[in-house]
């Protein structure tokens, strides 16, 4: 991990100092132990504050969106398949981004941290796939791997898929098959299960957003809950507003999701939020056999068709 | 459940289905009152937004009603459509919605037989099912009464 | 000054005494963190945890309120009218608040009751609750509430401060002010506390004071006027990480900007007073499509130099902030008051 660091520094100096580029987009430490916070190194000295470990959550395409000017930007193999998005979508040209790709052995989860802490976490390091976290009753230490991200778990893609300067050599692909466990069990339940299900994972939604704002696909001008007229979903805490809120949130990402993790690493209230976008990234893939980001040459999944595509639903 | 009728929110092509309407009308094949026609241009014009408004409205099931395959007035828009569809269908049946509240079809402006045919079908499996219990927004207890 | 001494017995039997005058609202466990909720009879508050997730401004607050109801029927006598919503506002006791939790809820209360306006719905449930707080002894990492003239035994905003005794569920309950006396009495609580009890709550309190680590100063953000802090050139730079989520904004126990939303049911409707954030583009939308803070850095901007500088130079009584870290912790992009503070004070 500190090869990382020093590479994507090396790399990030080299391009700014060349006029490659004008600015970084990456993460630089953050203030408390195990939160990094994204960075834009604008000159060869910012450039040194840049950092990479397992505590990048959020995913940096989310800051590329608008940008006019020539880019750097740090990339995991999720925020890669981001930016290829972005390109399809003309957020942003190919020729304004040069993509440092950092093969990605997995982010840690914030509650599984909490957990292993078991009270304030006052440092945290890492060293040889082993994270250490010290609170004023004393110190743990847990494999990286058993502290993983639920979408790192069954990451398919950790070595970026678009990659003009690799921050390092390529690491294995742990997964070959696709683990859908989580989506599966809640499709096996009755239907009123599966609602009173929803109804509770959504229950402690406050609408702070933070879902669709660290999301690199949500950058509609006006968002359909801002919509007046008329206005599809009101703003309280009524259920079927939240509900509401959140198929519509998933569903503007069917197709395009990464399953990069950004939204429930955001979310305030630990919501899976996951278990929605997670069920159309999954059907996409058994009924267009579509993996969103993978190119910058395809339009996405509700963005085309073919001729054959299933009916059978369809009277 | 006998007595239940149920409101079906239909939205229709202006091209195809709502002629096939028209159609059915015209040649007086019998179909029971239980459509709220929404004429729209294209199945395509279709945002599952308007179908979650129409269940947040209390309607028992939504049908939406275009063109064939290949016949699409403005050539694809369908097309599109029936991708929407399919995943709308498949994230509102995962969260607990029946899948005979939600009803898809392709008929055309000749079709006036199928359309009373559909139209005869979607109403007797929302019958079956009776009134619509989720994704409606409820009146707040302070003026329920 | 009373100062009572609560064994674990008399906590659950005065507690439940109390039950019967006054509704009982307590930290309790919500899925994988703490919420101040309504507690059921005979149900205790759970007093493990350091903060709640969110903050308990939604006593005062609700994240949602119906403030008014109305008809558009032609036929209703009353078509047309706004009617005050119908509303209970039992008398309550909120246990084991934070004391700068408290004081946070006495900083909203200048907003909503102050020259210009009162709010009523605010002050209804506010003077109706007497808050029972529970002293801090072992502040979190992100706790930097004596900074903000507040600290872990602040008593400012409370009826009564409950410091915890040291020996296993006992607490000494400091009464401060009238209402606090009736609880006490309601709750039955009588046996005094030793002589020399004063001095140990003193003791405990320099000692949680002093364990606090997480400093802020703002000496000369108050010195510098509003357009040099406004125009500084670092805002672009400080605000870049962050996404303009709520987050902080509804985690934050003195945040109180709301929106009004009407709702209609055919031709009933209500009136509602929802939480709002001025960290999205929708709060400042003009009618006529402009927007002055349209850009993101803007609306960061907005959020510090209102809790920094804009609130302090108004009322005079410090900045909109008691230091709970609550915004520090669960901010998604790191963006951290502390440090945020820090520049504006360069």
């Amino acid at each position: 991990m500190i090869n990382y660091t020093e590479n994507i520094r090396k790399i990030s100096s080299d391009l700014l100092k060349s006029g490659k580029v004008d600015v970084v987009i990456g993460y630089k430490s953050g203030t408390l132990p195990g939160v990094n916070e994204p960075f834009l190194a604008k000159t060869p000295e910012d450039a040194d504050k840049l950092v990479w470990d397992s505590q990048c959550r959020l995913n940096l395409a989310n800051y590329l969106t608008h940008r006019k000017d020539k880019v750097g930007i740090v990339a995991k193999g999720c925020d890669s398949r981001n930016i290829n998005t972005h390109i399809v979508e003309r957020r942003i040209s190919r020729e304004q981004v040069t993509v440092i790709g950092v093969p990605c052995t997995g982010m840690t989860d914030k509650t599984r941290l909490k957990e292993l802490a078991g009270g304030d976490i006052l440092t945290l390091t890492e060293a040889g796939g082993k994270i250490t976290v010290k609170t004023a009753k004393g110190e743990k230490t847990a494999d990286k791997n058993d502290l993983l991200q639920d979408n790192c778990i069954r990451c398919l893609h950790r070595n970026p898929v678009i990659n003009d300067i690799p921050a390092a050599d390529p690491v294995p692909e742990v997964n070959t098959t696709r683990n859908n466990d989580a989506i599966e069990k809640i499709e096996a339940m009755s239907a009123d299960e599966r609602w009173a299900f929803f109804d509770d994972l959504l229950s402690g939604c406050t609408r702070c957003y933070a879902c669709k704002n660290a999301c690199p696909l949500c950058y509609c001008p006006t968002c359909f809950v801002d919509e007046s007229r008329p206005q599809w979903v009101g703003k309280g805490d009524d259920p079927v507003d939240v509900r509401t809120y959140h198929t519509l949130r998933a569903f503007h990402c069917a197709g395009r999701c990464t399953d990069c993790g950004a939204c429930e690493a955001a979310c305030p209230m630990n919501i899976k939020v996951r278990l929605l976008t997670g069920k159309l990234e999954k059907s996409c893939y058994e009924r267009f056999g579509w993996e969103a980001g993978m190119t910058s040459d395809v339009r996405p999944a509700l963005d085309t068709f073919t001729t054959h595509d299933p009916e059978e639903f369809i009277k | 459940m006998t007595d239940f009728e149920p409101k079906i929110i239909t939205f229709l092509c202006n091209w195809c289905s709502y002629g096939a309407a028209d159609l059915a009308g015209v040649s007086r094949f019998q179909y029971p009152p239980n459509m709220r026609v929404v004429r729209v241009p294209c199945s395509g014009r279709i945002s599952p937004k308007m179908i979650l408004a129409a269940l947040r409205k209390g309607a028992d099931a939504v049908w939406v009603s275009g063109c064939h395959p290949g016949d699409c007035h403005y050539i694809e828009g369908n097309y599109y459509a029936r991708r929407k569809f399919t995943l709308l269908k498949e994230l509102l049946e995962y969260q607990g919605i029946e899948p005979g509240r939600l009803h898809f079809s392709w008929i055309s402006s000749a079709e006036g037989v199928k359309f009373a045919q559909v139209a005869n079908d979607v109403i007797a499996e929302v019958k079956k099912l009776g009134p619509a219990k989720h994704f409606i927004k409820k009146t707040p207890g302070e003026i329920a009464a | 000054m009373k100062i009572y001494h609560i064994d674990r017995e008399s906590w659950v039997k005065g507690l439940a005494a109390s039950a019967e005058v006054y509704q009982l609202v307590g930290p309790v466990r919500e899925k994988d963190d703490f919420d101040f909720k309504v507690l059921d009879k005979g149900q205790m508050p759970d007093l493990t945890g350091t903060d709640t997730r969110l903050s308990p401004k939604a006593l005062v607050f609700p994240k949602s309120e119906i403030m008014m109801t109305f008809s558009t029927d032609p036929n209703d006598p009353d078509c047309n009218i706004m009617k005050e919503a119908k509303k209970e506002y039992p008398k309550r006791a909120v246990i084991g608040i934070r004391p700068y939790d408290a004081r946070a809820l006495q900083i909203l209360k200048m907003n909503y009751d102050n020259g210009d306006y009162q709010d009523p719905y605010f002050l209804n449930a506010y003077e109706a609750i007497t808050f029972v707080g529970l002293a801090v002894n072992s502040p979190s990492s992100t706790d930097f509430s004596t900074s903000c003239g507040t600290g872990p035994f602040d008593e400012k905003g409370l009826d009564v401060l409950l410091v915890a005794a040291g020996e296993e569920g006992d607490f000494y309950a400091k009464i401060l002010t009238d209402k606090g006396d009736a609880w006490a009495k309601a709750a039955g609580f009588s046996k005094e506390a030793g002589s020399d009890v004063s001095t140990r709550i003193e003791a405990m309190k320099k000692t949680a004071e002093e364990a606090i680590s997480s400093k802020i100063a703002f000496d000369k953000i108050e010195k510098k006027t509003v357009l040099e802090l406004f125009e500084a050139d670092h805002w672009e730079n400080t605000a870049f990480a962050c996404i303009n989520c709520g987050t902080c904004t509804y985690a934050c126990p003195t945040c109180w900007c709301f929106d009004i939303q009407d709702e209609n049911f055919g031709t009933k409707g209500v009136r509602i007073k929802n939480w709002d954030s001025c960290m999205t583009g929708l709060f400042t939308l003009h009618g006529s499509g402009h927007n002055p803070r349209e850009h993101r850095y803007q609306r960061t901007r907005q959020r510090f130099m209102h809790k920094l500088k804009y609130f302090a130079d108004k009322y005079g009584e410090g900045i909109m902030c008691v230091g709970c870290g609550r915004c520090v912790r669960q901010c998604p992009a790191n963006i951290d008051i502390r440090e945020i503070c820090e520049t504006m004070n360069k």
